[in-house]
């Protein structure tokens, strides 16, 4: 039975915690660190976009600097999250195979969550792998993953488990597509994530899910797990990953040529009024929101919305794939008729894609968001933060 | 031209074995991009980052990176030179890559330091069906 060691680090900064796993993906592809899972905490909070997300479109700079909370980039894609003490980290670093520089990338993410979901089950929330990128509990989500290949072949594979979740905090430091953050924005967003503690219905210690998804990945890829630490020269190539690229303004604040935009419309149809609102990362939907007054079971909802979560913009990929998801939960949207459905949200996606074209013509133009965070002049610098853990 | 299934290989173009990448010399250039099995691996791409013009890059190390599926990675060269040109509408759509990864969605140009030694190394001509062949196969197990 192969080893890994297992890490275990709680209140890291935001720079430390990913410079760490960065740099332990290397080493591991490079043979000069073993194959090693790190559970670990940040210090409440820190913000954390995507790869390539663009920080002005995804973050609020000015009540991050205001309330202390540091923003960094993941090397690992998706988008932007909040983390802190009650937000588990998973950091699996496995060597790659040379061979297979862009293997299939929806059946390593299967793979590879399989601990953190044997880990829930475990702790008694019926959690499941769904779609390409969430872990979910009846349509919730409770985990979000992604994937870097790192230089030299190591695999680093992140996941961020919500113990608990201060939402209306998160609603704060995270843009949304929401016009406004009041109790009814908190409650849409509540019924498309949840917690260990809102599944199992008791305060749940940090610890104690820890040692359950330790023990899942031990089940999942047949190995042992031997406790450790980082070692001394591991903790100087950190170290110094940190002072070059994760305490840079160069990684953090980086821009691509992909634009961002949203597009949301509101129409009266038979079932009744349905308002979308679509964010698109050029062609690709990072999010759609679907609200109204019709009537749907919530869950439905959330499973709609997650199928077209960091999917092609294309109108006839979208109309597919609500054809899909609509199909498996057509019973909980009887009063929803499907083609209003896609028509809606095929026009805001449409809205969001003439948004981005204007902004094209017009680069000094605000086109991101609806609170016009876009067109900043002034960008607060990102929270300073002690580099030692 | 060589297809297997939904993939198809252009006969004139050269492959990187290991990374999908393929390459087409064109006078002093080499205009690089992905196959289309490499790009039907890697699902829908959203984003793509290049090193920037001027810069030297060497066969098999990254001359950027991708988001696809949330699997982020290096895009690796098949030729070792310095970066001419990028493709500006690639960069801002990806999803050109997508849809037509021998055409619109090549990715960028480059002029090869020794593009003799690198074809070398390259999948090309009579080799490229057997070679695609055992790919798509292993894709698919």
């Amino acid at each position: 039975m192969a080893d890994w060691r297992l890490i275990a680090d709680d209140g890291v900064t935001a720079s430390f915690g990913l410079a760490a796993d960065d740099c332990l993906a290397q080493r591991v592809g490079r043979e000069e660190s073993p194959p090693t899972l790190r559970l670990y905490t940040y210090r409440s909070h820190c913000a954390l976009v995507g790869r390539f997300q663009n920080v002005d479109n995804e973050v609020r700079r000015d009540y991050c600097a205001a309330h202390g909370i540091a923003i960094n980039r993941r090397p690992t894609g998706g988008g932007a999250i909040i983390m802190g003490a009650d937000q588990l980290g998973v950091a699996l670093m496995l060597p790659g195979r040379g061979d297979d520089a862009y293997s299939r990338a929806r059946e390593l993410m299967a793979q590879f969550s399989a601990g953190v979901v044997n880990g829930l089950h475990a702790l008694g929330v019926a959690a499941s792998f769904r779609r390409k990128n969430d872990v979910e509990v009846g349509g919730r989500k409770i985990v979000g993953l992604g994937i870097y290949r790192a230089p030299g072949g190591g695999l680093l594979f992140h996941a961020s488990l919500l113990i608990g979740l201060d939402l209306p905090l998160m609603l704060r430091v995270l843009h949304t597509p929401f016009e406004k953050i009041s109790d009814k924005e908190i409650a849409t967003v509540a019924n498309r994530m949840t917690t260990v503690r809102r599944e199992v219905g008791r305060e749940m210690a940090i610890d104690e899910v820890r040692m359950r998804v330790a023990e899942g990945y031990a089940a999942a890829f047949g190995v042992s797990l031997a406790p450790g630490d980082f070692t001394a020269d591991e903790r100087r190539a950190i170290s110094t990953l940190q002072s070059l690229k994760y305490l840079t303004d160069e990684w953090i604040n980086q821009t691509t040529a992909v634009p961002d935009a949203l597009g949301s419309v509101k129409v009266k149809t038979p079932g009744g009024l349905l308002d979308v609102r679509a964010t698109l990362a050029g062609n690709t939907v990072k999010a759609v929101l679907i609200g109204g007054d019709f009537f749907a079971d919530e869950g439905a909802i959330a499973d709609l919305e997650a199928s077209l979560r960091w999917h092609s913009a294309d109108p006839d990929a979208v109309a597919a794939t609500l054809a899909r998801a609509y199909a498996d939960r057509a019973h909980d949207l009887a009063a929803l008729p499907l083609d209003s459905l896609v028509q809606v949200v095929q026009q805001a996606v449409r809205r969001a894609r003439v948004t981005e074209s204007a902004a094209r013509a017009d680069p000094y133009g605000c086109f991101v968001n609806p609170e016009g965070v876009g067109a900043d002049t002034a960008t607060p610098a990102p929270v300073a933060e002690n580099a030692h853990v | 031209m060589p297809t297997i299934g939904d993939y198809s290989f252009p006969p004139e173009l050269y492959y990187e074995p290991g990374n999908h990448v393929w390459a087409r010399p064109d006078g002093e250039v080499v205009t690089i991009g992905l196959d289309t099995l490499g790009v039907a691996a890697l699902g829908d791409l959203a984003y793509i980052v290049l090193k920037p013009v001027g810069a030297e890059v060497r066969h098999g190390e990254a001359a950027g990176t991708f988001e696809a599926a949330k699997m982020v990675g290096d895009l690796f060269t098949p030729v070792s030179g310095v970066i001419t040109a990028h493709n500006e509408a690639a960069l801002r759509d990806p999803s050109l890559v997508n849809r037509d990864p021998y055409g619109a969605g090549w990715l960028a140009k480059i002029t090869p330091a020794d593009w003799a030694y690198d074809a070398a190394q390259l999948v090309q001509g009579v080799e490229i069906e057997y070679w695609a062949e055992g790919e798509v196969e292993r894709y698919r197990s």
